[in-house]
């Protein structure tokens, strides 16, 4: 069973796109973070832009990359948004507003509170009225996603995986670490087209203590580890470098989902 | 895909009551188990509580998981058997080859709540760093703490997407065990009942002033209802050939139409609805029963009687059961699940409580009461904000 990797988007510190990621990808040691971008929005109304909150923006941001890297259209990708935490800046705004009398929510805050918002903005900007699932599993959620797309994807129904996390408001700080912005997209299909970047090959079995797959930079395993969506880190090295080797990640007291990636010689 | 999963054990606790017994009593007297409350500006609506969660224990090992949410999914896993069936699986074909997927739309949110209006909140301006924001409020905290209750190892995960959750859950689930990543999974949905819910939906003019009244005329908004059901569910041949209730197929839609209003022609509902009866290989005439999404709000019921009237749906008798236990959300799916399997084994078809007349203008066959009637393949729908559709196939086998 291969799935192959079409393209992605990336948008964190000092990676505005996937061209300064492989920049940074094939030297560790080069990068030094940096600013996060401002993603873009493309596809809505002023309305809906107005209303469009931060962690949705990131999503049509990556997606938007992916998709044009793979060279798709977004009618009929299925896409697999993960993320650990949701929209905590959102939730920091209800909650204050429950916790004031007269209680006034805004019912734009509230609808997009809900943790797929993203996933019905990415519908509403693209057109598109493939499925769309929206997961989390706290900081193994790009694991999890990654799973969701790899049985999602079939012959003809091709997958975009959207991690995103965002560091959560000064009042959630002590309870939510996420260090920085990271939203990365996979543009996954089945089988092995020419002009596919890699192909993957996976399967789910017990940890067998090795553990996850790190950066070598410590600015980068920093990264990494400061916001779940940027434990796709070491895939995007392997697609960077067109490495092949077994990436691994593992579940607290759980088992593991390992990935093969594999580039022709 | 062409799903094939047997479901080997379910339960639900609901308004209704807890477990199957008090769910399947309270579906065939055809009442309504929702009670009224009041919001703080006054506005009446109904509620569907579930009783008794104050006195539900936490194993202290998972003491920081304890909120209204993770009791309510204890409170379940703990009846008709349930975790005992899981148990007896995991030792079967290992801990690590059981996933646990679990829809839910709010998790634990209350916790948080409810330490926004502390007074430590006031005065610090920032939760304490022993909130126990990961166990509790965050929005996989139900699957891992049904993971870690149960001992399972596979992968886990939460879907949140609004009110088809644990719909979608179930068609994860069935991917799982499709790939071969799992040989059985738990899957459920769990939400509870919580004031960003109460008063969102009563922001959005979506709330019903009294009691919520599914497809009728004078239909004016939901009632919220909390739930937690939980399915275990691998392929047939892992529970030997044995009969009972099956998934056999599921479609999933977006509507990219509107975070919150659903397509006026139903587009993506119907698209998902579509999708299950593809994936299930049936004709519309095959099906014996829908279990409709019928929130009680205007434009989603008549979006949903449309787009059952469009597939060649409408002779199909249907019924809604939120006017009895309230919409779940996160758990409506698996509430569907789960009365559409009593039905079956009790060969009755659940009606819609609370509604006295189908609006005139509909299509659909809707039961008022429930009757008698065997029911050997039936849908159910559910349909979230953010335009998320989920529809599934489901079959009864001797």
């Amino acid at each position: 069973m291969t799935v192959s990797i079409a393209g992605f988007g990336v948008l964190g510190p000092g990676l505005p796109d996937a061209e300064a990621c492989r920049r940074a990808l094939t030297a560790e040691e080069s990068y030094q973070g940096g600013a996060v971008r401002a993603p873009l929005v493309e596809g809505l109304s002023a309305n809906e832009a107005r209303r469009c909150p931060t962690t949705a923006r990131y999503v049509l941001d990556v997606g938007r990359q992916a998709l044009r890297s793979a060279g798709w259209e977004a009618a009929g990708v299925t896409t697999v948004l993960s993320s650990g935490s949701g929209d905590l800046e959102i939730l920091d705004k209800n909650c204050r507003a429950l916790a004031t009398a007269p209680i006034a929510l805004s019912p734009t805050l509230f609808h997009n509170s809900v943790h797929n918002a993203a996933g019905g903005y990415w519908g509403i900007a693209t057109g598109s009225r493939a499925a769309t699932t929206s997961l989390s599993a706290y900081d193994d959620s790009f694991a999890a996603g990654l799973l969701e797309a790899l049985t999602t994807v079939a012959p003809g129904r091709p997958c975009l995986l959207i991690a995103y996390d965002l560091p959560p408001p000064a009042a959630l700080t002590q309870v939510r670490k996420v260090s920085a912005p990271f939203a990365v997209a996979f543009a996954l299909s089945m089988g092995a087209p020419a002009g596919s970047c890699a192909r993957l090959s996976w399967e789910w079995g017990p940890a067998t203590g090795e553990g996850a797959s790190r950066m070598v930079s410590p600015v980068l395993e920093a990264l990494r580890l400061g916001n779940p969506a940027a434990r796709c880190l070491p895939l995007l090295r392997a697609l960077c470098n067109g490495r092949s080797e077994t990436l691994s990640w593992a579940y607290p007291e759980g088992g593991a989902l390992r990935v093969a990636t594999l580039f022709d010689a | 895909m062409g799903i094939d999963i047997a479901v080997h054990r379910y339960t639900l606790t609901s308004a209704f009551g807890r477990g199957l017994a008090a769910n399947r009593a309270g579906l065939t007297g055809g009442r309504s188990a929702l009670s009224s409350y009041a919001l703080a500006d006054g506005f009446p609506c109904a509620l569907g509580r579930v009783s008794g969660l104050e006195d539900v224990a936490i194993a202290e090992r998972l003491a920081r998981y304890d909120c209204r949410n993770n009791r309510l999914a204890e409170l379940a896993l703990e009846t008709d058997g349930f975790k005992e069936a899981v148990a007896a699986v995991i030792r079967d074909v290992g801990a690590g080859r059981v996933g646990v997927v679990i829809g839910t739309s709010t998790s634990g949110i209350a916790t948080t709540e409810a330490a926004y209006r502390s007074a430590a909140f006031a005065r610090d301006g920032v939760l304490a760093a022993d909130f126990p924001y990961r166990e509790t409020h965050n929005v996989f905290s139900c699957a891992d703490f049904v993971r870690r209750s149960l001992g399972a190892q596979g992968p886990a995960l939460v879907v949140s997407t609004a009110c088809s959750s644990s719909a979608k859950a179930f068609v994860a689930a069935a991917r799982l065990v499709a790939s071969g990543a799992c040989r059985a999974v738990v899957v459920g949905g769990v939400d509870s009942l919580c004031d960003t819910t109460l008063y969102g939906f009563h922001s959005l003019g979506l709330l019903s002033r009294g009691h919520p009244r599914p497809f009728s005329a004078h239909r004016d908004g939901i009632g919220v209802g909390e739930a937690a059901g939980f399915a275990l569910v691998g392929p047939p041949t892992l529970f030997g050939a044995r009969g009972g209730l099956h998934l056999v197929g599921g479609g999933e839609s977006s509507d990219a139409y509107h975070m919150t209003a659903p397509h006026p022609e139903a587009l993506g509902a119907r698209e998902a609805i579509g999708a299950a009866l593809q994936d299930a290989g049936w004709a519309p005439e095959d099906v014996d029963y829908v279990h409709l999404h019928g929130t009680g709000t205007p434009h989603n019921d008549a979006a949903e009687d449309q787009g059952l009237a469009r597939l060649g749906l409408a002779g199909v008798p249907a019924g809604s059961t939120k006017g009895a236990i309230g919409h779940t959300l996160g758990a409506a799916g698996v509430c569907g699940v789960a009365f559409v399997g009593l039905g079956m084994e009790a060969c009755f078809m659940p009606g819609t409580a609370n509604t006295e007349a189908r609006d005139p203008t509909f299509h659909s066959d809707l039961l008022l009461a429930g009757r008698p009637g065997v029911i050997r393949r039936a849908l159910v729908n559910t349909f979230g904000f953010g335009g998320s559709n989920c529809s599934l196939a489901l079959e009864w086998r001797s």
